[in-house]
C-alpha cells in the first residue's frame, strides 16, 4: 500500500468542484487452504491491494477503484468518479450526515500471530481434525474443510480531515460433512470466525464439534422421529436465536433497505414510513431485546471505525419488543434526519461501503437452560438449524432443525427429525416469553451488495422459548 | 496484446525454471462499469479497473496459487509460491494440467463495451418503459453492468491463448404498489443485442398484474416458471453436475450418471457460446470450451470436468476447469415445441411464478430445499390470470422437480442478475417451463 498515492488522489479530487471526497486503500494478505476428505486440494496465497475514490458532486455519487498504484492511475479513477457523480442528474440531491474529521490508528491484537504459523502447521491442524472425525466410528463419505486468513491493512482519508489507519487480522474456517447410514445421508455445515490471531483455532474446538455433529446426524438417520405437526412450545438454541436475530431483526433494520436503495437486490423491509411498523412500533414481546454491536472484542464482525470513518457503537434494534434504532451509514442517516451509527462496511477496496450488520444478537435474560425447558409440557428444542430462508421484506421466515429433541413434561426426550418452523417476524418474536442467561455466538458470512460483498458477522444470543407456535 | 501474452508466458517459464512441475498463468485486464439506481434515480455510478495475473503451479502434486498485480513482482511472487508448494501437502488426486496445443474459436467481444459512455441513458430508458407499463407512480430500482475483459493464458503443458469477453446486463425491478412488483432482466454479450426497454417492459407489466395481492394458499400446484425463476433452478442443477460437487456429495446427481433423472423433454447443456454473457473460448487450463450436453432427453449424460476430476472419473475434461472445481459457464435448457402462450392457455388451475431468491438446502444429496418466490405470483384458472398472490414458499425436492417437468416453451431468454452471483449460479438461457405437483407452503 502506498499511502502517498492515496493522499495524492484525495488532493487531486479536492481540487475539483466536489461536495465530498474520500479515498479508501486496502492491502489484504489473503490465504486459503481447502481440504477434501482430509487431503489438501490447494493452498492459495495473495496480496489484494488497491484503492478507491468516492466523490459526492452535484448531489450524485461516483465511485472508481483500481489495483494499480500510480499517480497517473489515481488521476484516471478520480476523473472517472467525478464524471460519474456529475452524470447522476438526481432530482433529490444526495448529502451525507455530518461528521467531524478523525485522525487515529487502531488495530486488533493477536496473541499468536497468524503470520508466525507456517502453512504446514495450518494444514496439519485441519488434517488432524479430519482424522479425529473419521476415528469417531460414524460413516462419513465426504468432508470439505476450508481455512481462510485475511490480514487487512486499511487507510482512509477524506475531505473533512479524517485520516484513519487500521490493521485487522481475521481467521475463518468452515467444515461441511456428510454422514451415511442405512443407505441414507444427512449433512451439516459449521462455520468459525475470529478477529485476532491463531489462538482462535484452539478456542474453536473444531474436532470436538465435528464429532458431535457426526453423531447427531447419525442419530437423525437412525433414531429421530418426525414431529406431529401442531401448535406447541419451541425452545431455540443460540444458533437458531442468532439466525432469526440476523435475518428478521438485523436485515429489516438496515436503513438503506428501508429507504429502497436495495429494492432490486436484497429487497426492501416490512418496516417503512407510513406502515404499521416504524420506530416505536411493537414487533415482539418484552423479553426481546436485539442489538447489533461491532465493539465485541475478537468477534468476527469487530471494528472500531467503519468504512466511512465513523466510530462504531452498540445499536439497539428491538428494545423490549419495540423497534428502536435503524442501522445507518452517512447517506441513509441524512435522508432520515439523523446521524450515522457507524454501520458502513466494505469487504474490499473495490466495493462501495454500504449499511451492514456486525454482530447481531439477543440480549440474555435470567433463566437457566433447564428452567426454559422445564416449563414446557409439549414442545421441541431446536438446538441448531439446516435449511433456512426469509422473504425479501424480511417477514416470512423458515428454519429447519438440524439437532433437535422432543420436550415432554419439562424433559428433553429423543431426537426429532427435521422439525420446521415457518412463521412471520411478528409472530416469532411476539411468541417469546423467556430467554436464558447464557449467550452463544456463531460466525457467519452475511451476503449483500452488488457486486456481492460477503461480510464477516457474528449471530447469536441465548436460548429463547416461544409459546404456542406451529411446528411441523 | 502480444506483449502481455509474452509476459504471461514469462511467468510460466519462470515457474518452470525455479522447479515447478507444471504451471498455468492467466492475466486478466478487466474494465467493469455499473450504474445502480433506486426510487427511479441513479444512486451511484461505479468503475473498476482490474489488472491481475492468476498463477497456479504444481510441485510433486502440491497445488498452490497466487495472484500478481504487477509484472515487476513476478520473480518474488513465483519464488514465494514455490516455497509455499514445498511446505504444502500432496493432493493425491491432482491429475496435472491439460496437455497439448489447441485452436480456439475467434473471440467475438464487443469493443463498444470497453468504455461505454452515457450509461445512465440506458437506465433511464428502462425506467421510463417500466413506469409506462406499471403506472406513473411506480418505483423502480436496479443495476446496469458492463464488462470488457482481455484474457491471456499460458500453460507449461502447451496451451497458449487470447480471449476477449464482453457483456452488458440490465436488471430492473418495478413496484406498482408496496407489495406488487415485477422484475425484468436484459443480458447480452454485445451492445447490438441489448434492448433495455425489454427488461423495463417485463418489470412494469408484471408489477401491474401483481397489484392488490392476496395471501397465497398452501398446496400442491401445477406451476409455470418464468425464465427468470427457472434460471435459478438451472443454476442449482448446473452446479450440481460439477464432478467436484459429486465427489463431496453436494449434488442430487451422485451415482446417477447414465440414469434417467428427468422426462424426455428435458435437455440441459453447458454452452459458453458467443452470445452468452459468460462467453469464453478456453477454460482455466487452456482447454477449448464447448457445448456439453449434461442431461440429454432426460438421461444424465455427463458431469463437468477439469483434467484432474476427469482422471478420477476415467473420462476426458469437458473444458470446465476451475483448477480445483470444474464449473458450469452458461447453462441452457433446450426449447420445447410448445409456445409460451399455449402453456398458459392449457393450464386449468395452477400458479405462475416469476422470480425467486434465497434457495437453501437441508441436504444437497437428497435434494430437499425451499426457495421464496418474489415479485409476481399469479393464480391461473382456465388459462387466465385470475388473482395476484403473495407470501408463498416453494418447499420441495430438486430431483423431484426435475422429474416433474411437463412442458417446455419454444421461447427462451438469457437471464442473469444479482442473485445468481450471490448463490453462485452461472448465467442461463432459460425457457418457460410447466411443472406438475409443486409443493407450496406459507407462514403460520
Amino acid at each position: 500500500m502506498d499511502e502517498a498515492i492515496a493522499d495524492f488522489a484525495l488532493e487531486y479530487a479536492e481540487a475539483k468542484k466536489v461536495e465530498y471526497a474520500e479515498v479508501r486503500a486496502h492491502s489484504q494478505v489473503q490465504e486459503m487452504l481447502v481440504l477434501r476428505n482430509g487431503f489438501l486440494e490447494a493452498y492459495a496465497s495473495a496480496v489484494n491491494s488497491g484503492f478507491c475514490v468516492r466523490i459526492l458532486a452535484n448531489g450524485g455519487i461516483g465511485f472508481a477503484s483500481t489495483n494499480k498504484w500510480s499517480k497517473e492511475e489515481a488521476k484516471t479513477i478520480v476523473d472517472l468518479a467525478f464524471k460519474y457523480a456529475g452524470s447522476a442528474n438526481r432530482r433529490e440531491k444526495l448529502v451525507f450526515a455530518e461528521e467531524k474529521g478523525v485522525e487515529t490508528k487502531w488495530a486488533v491484537a493477536q496473541k499468536k500471530k497468524i503470520e508466525n504459523v507456517p502453512p504446514e502447521e495450518r494444514i496439519s491442524l485441519f488434517t488432524d481434525a479430519h482424522k479425529a472425525l473419521t476415528a469417531s466410528k460414524v460413516k462419513i463419505p465426504a468432508t470439505v474443510m476450508q481455512c481462510s486468513v485475511d490480514l487487512a491493512t486499511r487507510y482512509f482519508v477524506n475531505s473533512e480531515g479524517s485520516r484513519i489507519s487500521s490493521f485487522v487480522p481475521k481467521i475463518g474456517a468452515y467444515a461441511f460433512i456428510t454422514v451415511a447410514e442405512r443407505g441414507k445421508t444427512e449433512q451439516a455445515f459449521r462455520q468459525f470466525g475470529y478477529s485476532g490471531g491463531w489462538e482462535a483455532f484452539r478456542e474453536w474446538r473444531i474436532p470436538e464439534k465435528l464429532i458431535h455433529e457426526a453423531k447427531v446426524l447419525k442419530d437423525v438417520i437412525t433414531k429421530a422421529k418426525a414431529v406431529k405437526p401442531g401448535d406447541m412450545d419451541l425452545v431455540c438454541g443460540s444458533e437458531v436465536t442468532g439466525i432469526a436475530a440476523h435475518e428478521s431483526c438485523g436485515h429489516p433494520m438496515e436503513a438503506d433497505r428501508i429507504l429502497g436503495r436495495e429494492m432490486s437486490q436484497a429487497g426492501r423491509s416490512f418496516i417503512y414510513e407510513g406502515s404499521e411498523f416504524w420506530v416505536g412500533s411493537k414487533i415482539g414481546s418484552e423479553a426481546v431485546t436485539v442489538v447489533d454491536d461491532p465493539t465485541i472484542e475478537h468477534s468476527y464482525g469487530y471494528y472500531v471505525y467503519d468504512d466511512e470513518g465513523v466510530r462504531a457503537r452498540r445499536r439497539f434494534l428491538y428494545k423490549k419488543g419495540v423497534i428502536t434504532e435503524f442501522l445507518h451509514n452517512r447517506e441513509s442517516a441524512a435522508k432520515l434526519g439523523t446521524k450515522s451509527n457507524g454501520s458502513s462496511r466494505s469487504v474490499s477496496y473495490d466495493r462501495e461501503a454500504i449499511v451492514r450488520m456486525a454482530n447481531t444478537f439477543v440480549l440474555p435474560g435470567e433463566l437457566s437452560e433447564e428452567e426454559l425447558v422445564g416449563d414446557v409440557r409439549r414442545g421441541v428444542y431446536m438446538k441448531s438449524f439446516t435449511e433456512w430462508n426469509i422473504d425479501d421484506k424480511r417477514f416470512n421466515q423458515r428454519y429447519v432443525g438440524r439437532e433437535a429433541y422432543a420436550i415432554e413434561n419439562g424433559e428433553l426426550k429423543g431426537p426429532v427429525a427435521r422439525p420446521v418452523i415457518e412463521t412471520s417476524t411478528l409472530k416469532f418474536w411476539t411468541a417469546v416469553d423467556a430467554v436464558s442467561k447464557k449467550v452463544g455466538f456463531d460466525a457467519a458470512t452475511c451476503g449483500k451488495g452488488d457486486p456481492a460483498q460477503g461480510i464477516p458477522v457474528f449471530t447469536g444470543g441465548p436460548s429463547i422459548r416461544l409459546r404456542g407456535v406451529y411446528v411441523k | 496484446m502480444k506483449d502481455i501474452l509474452a509476459k504471461t508466458e514469462e511467468v510460466v517459464q519462470k515457474a518452470k525454471k525455479l522447479g515447478a512441475d507444471e504451471a498455468v498463468a492467466k492475466t486478466t485486464f478487466g474494465r467493469y462499469r455499473q450504474v445502480r439506481f433506486s426510487n427511479n434515480q441513479v444512486d451511484t455510478t461505479v468503475a473498476w479497473n482490474d489488472y491481475s495475473t492468476d498463477v497456479t503451479l504444481a510441485w510433486k502434486k502440491r497445488l498452490v496459487a497466487t495472484q500478481i498485480h504487477d509484472f515487476k513482482h513476478v520473480d518474488a511472487s513465483v519464488k514465494q509460491l514455490l516455497t509455499l508448494a514445498k511446505v504444502s501437502a500432496e493432493n493425491p488426486t491432482f491429475g496435472g494440467f491439460a496437455k497439448g496445443r489447441f485452436r480456439y474459436a475467434k473471440s467475438r467481444a464487443d469493443e463498444k463495451l470497453e468504455d461505454l459512455q452515457s450509461l445512465s441513458g440506458y437506465v433511464l430508458e428502462a425506467i421510463e418503459v417500466a413506469k409506462k407499463e406499471a403506472g406513473g407512480k411506480a418505483q423502480t430500482g436496479g443495476v446496469l453492468f458492463t464488462k470488457f475483459e482481455e484474457v491471456y493464458l499460458a500453460s507449461s503443458e502447451g496451451p497458449v491463448g487470447l480471449d476477449s469477453r464482453s457483456a452488458i446486463e440490465l436488471s430492473i425491478r418495478a413496484f406498482s404498489q408496496r407489495e406488487a412488483s415485477g422484475h425484468g432482466v436484459e443480458c447480452a454479450s454485445t451492445l447490438r443485442d441489448f434492448k433495455p426497454s425489454r427488461a423495463g417492459e417485463k418489470a412494469g407489466e408484471t408489477a401491474k398484474l401483481a397489484k392488490n395481492p392476496k395471501a397465497g394458499e398452501e398446496g400442491v400446484y401445477d406451476v409455470i416458471f418464468d425464465p427468470l425463476i427457472f434460471g435459478s433452478l438451472l443454476g442449482v442443477w448446473g452446479g450440481m453436475v460439477s464432478a467436484y460437487y459429486i465427489m463431496v456429495h453436494m449434488s442430487v446427481f451422485v451415482d446417477k450418471l447414465r440414469k434417467r433423472v428427468a422426462p424426455e423433454i428435458v435437455t440441459l447443456r453447458d454452452n459458453p457460446g458467443a452470445y452468452s454473457v459468460s462467453s469464453r473460448v478456453f477454460d482455466d487450463e487452456g482447454v477449448p470450451t464447448k457445448d456439453n450436453v449434461l442431461i440429454g432427453k432426460g438421461m444424465l449424460r455427463n458431469y463437468l470436468h477439469n483434467t484432474s476430476t476427469a482422471k478420477i472419473f476415467k473420462t476426458e475434461t469437458t473444458g470446465n476447469a476451475g483448477l480445483v472445481s470444474p464449473t458450469p459457464w452458461s447453462i441452457e435448457m433446450d426449447g420445447g415445441d410448445t409456445s409460451k402462450d399455449e402453456l398458459f392457455k392449457e393450464m386449468k388451475k395452477g400458479l405462475y411464478l416469476t422470480n425467486t431468491w434465497y434457495t437453501r438446502f437441508q441436504n444437497y444429496e437428497k435434494g430437499d430445499f425451499s426457495t421464496i418466490p418474489r415479485d409476481g405470483i399469479f393464480l391461473i384458472e382456465k388459462g387466465e390470470i385470475t388473482s395476484s398472490w403473495k407470501d408463498l414458499r416453494l418447499s420441495d425436492n430438486a430431483l423431484a422437480l426435475l422429474n416433474n417437468v411437463a412442458a417446455v416453451s419454444k421461447e427462451r431468454q438469457h437471464v442473469h442478475w444479482w442473485l445468481f452471483d450471490m448463490d453462485g449460479y452461472p448465467p442461463s438461457l432459460s425457457p418457460y417451463v410447466l411443472m406438475k405437483d409443486v409443493h407450496m407452503t406459507k407462514s403460520k
